[in-house]
């Protein structure tokens, strides 16, 4: 009995890892693209001009007052009337980048706007223009903020990867399902799910963990 | 060097500053004082523009400030500003912080720009501090890595927005003693303080403001010894039994 539970295990096991590198394929993408969106609109959202806050203030609240299913379904569905079709694959990581920007905007935004006015003030002063300000001077010292929150984003993303397999992408999550049906050790295929996604989020976790303590003790340095 | 024309500036219904005309020629050491509010740290600010102002002329540097289009980051990497609060990066060392803009605005290879640094951190006595950071420092010292942050620049003008306001009595001495020498090699200052003795010694006119108006100005001595007007020797009474 344990023996042929095992050997199911090693049988499944494959398929498992081949989702596995699909969601990291779907969340890494969707964390990569949307982390580049996020900071481009987090800085611009930190500034004091209404009609750049305004409209990204629109976006974030309509991306986190809607359930994550609801944005794929539109992508996936209703986009394809108004002529754009998307295979799942980049449909997946479209919904991934527009949910993690959002997300990341606003912590990139704290970050920013945390940063001490007299920091912009002698950037100013020096000659510096906007892109060296950011780059030498306020983003090093915003990212003490935002990296704890952002690290901890990731790994809630990272989770919510697992909604894309309602549109058919082959990741951990759409895998389990597909497992689920065909043999009867439900309990085995969605532990495995679980502790496969943990395997992803767990170092995230110690990480965002270690630099929140740091930040707390002032010490890092980037 | 620089020209104040009729200039006008309000912060919503506050007339922060009203009227101001005043000519400050190269070399010239000018002191600034008059009570919190008088408009005194605007003013400065307006001669970088940290400020806008809504009416009147400004020339500083042969550059109409109150013309559209002018390119500010290359007007204020001659204007050297030194703020009350030091405003150091405080992820750089004293070193990085001379130097960013050397590099990064004067283009100046990094080499170069490190004995820059080096050379100006020394001539405001912070030679052991290249790699100190902000944090490690006592507020004299940023204060001097500020102004060397500012020379680095080797700008025409230096602004200082009450440099030892934030500063410890006993270490306001060693930032006046590096004032006092950019004030004797000739650099153009505009010096916002209540610091009397500095004002005697080195500044060529004392100007007084007061609810943005500037109120009254003259020399240093003549200034504080006999002021002219009710409101000027009120503020330096005032001044005096501190």
């Amino acid at each position: 009995m344990m023996l042929s539970y095992f050997q199911r295990l090693i049988e499944i096991l494959p398929f498992f890892l081949k989702g596995l590198k699909m969601t990291v394929a779907v969340a890494g993408l969707g964390l990569i693209i949307g982390t580049l969106f996020g900071f481009l609109l987090g800085i611009l959202r930190a500034s004091d001009k209404k009609w750049l806050t305004w409209p990204i203030g629109v976006y974030v609240a309509l991306i986190r007052g809607t359930p994550f299913i609801v944005q794929i379904f539109i992508i996936f569905f209703i986009l394809p009337d108004w002529g754009v079709q998307l295979d799942a694959f980049p449909a997946a990581i479209l919904a991934m980048s527009i949910l993690g920007a959002a997300f990341i905007c606003e912590i990139v935004a704290g970050g920013v706007k945390a940063v001490d006015r007299g920091q912009w003030e002698a950037a100013t002063s020096s000659g510096l223009n906007i892109i060296q300000k950011l780059r030498f001077v306020i983003v090093p010292q915003a990212m003490q903020t935002i990296l704890p929150p952002l690290v901890g984003q990731y790994v809630l993303l990272i989770k919510d990867s697992s909604v894309v397999s309602v549109i058919g992408v082959m990741e951990l999550t759409r895998v389990g399902w597909l497992t689920v049906v065909r043999i009867p050790e439900g309990l085995m295929v969605f532990s495995l799910v679980g502790v496969l996604y943990f395997a992803i989020s767990y170092p995230l976790i110690l990480l965002s963990n270690r630099m929140e303590r740091k930040m707390s003790l002032g010490q890092v340095r980037l | 060097m620089i020209k104040f024309e009729g200039v006008h500036k309000w912060f919503g219904k506050l007339h922060v500053l009203n009227d101001i005309n005043l000519h400050v020629t190269s070399g010239e050491v000018v002191v600034i004082c008059g009570p919190s509010g008088s408009g005194k740290s605007t003013l400065i600010r307006c001669v970088n523009r940290l400020e806008k102002f809504q009416k009147g002329k400004l020339w500083v540097d042969d550059v109409p400030l109150h013309d559209h289009g002018v390119n500010l980051t290359q007007l204020r990497a001659e204007i050297s500003f030194v703020f009350q609060q030091f405003h150091l990066y405080p992820h750089m060392t004293a070193l990085q912080n001379v130097i960013l803009a050397p590099v990064n605005v004067r283009k100046m290879n990094k080499a170069e720009a490190a004995d820059l640094g080096r050379e100006t951190l020394t001539r405001v006595d912070m030679a052991d501090k290249f790699d100190s950071y902000p944090a490690q420092l006592s507020g004299g010292q940023q204060q001097r890595v500020a102004i060397a942050r500012g020379l680095a620049m080797s700008p025409k003008i230096m602004l200082f927005d009450e440099p030892t306001s934030a500063l410890d009595p006993e270490m306001i001495g060693e930032v006046l003693d590096v004032m006092v020498q950019l004030a004797d090699e000739g650099m153009t200052m505009c010096v916002v303080t209540h610091e009397m003795g500095f004002a005697r010694q080195v500044a060529h006119r004392v100007i007084f403001m007061d609810e943005g108006e500037l109120v009254e100005t003259g020399q240093p001595d003549s200034f504080f010894d006999n002021p002219q007007t009710e409101r000027a020797a009120q503020f330096i009474s005032k001044i005096l039994t501190h």
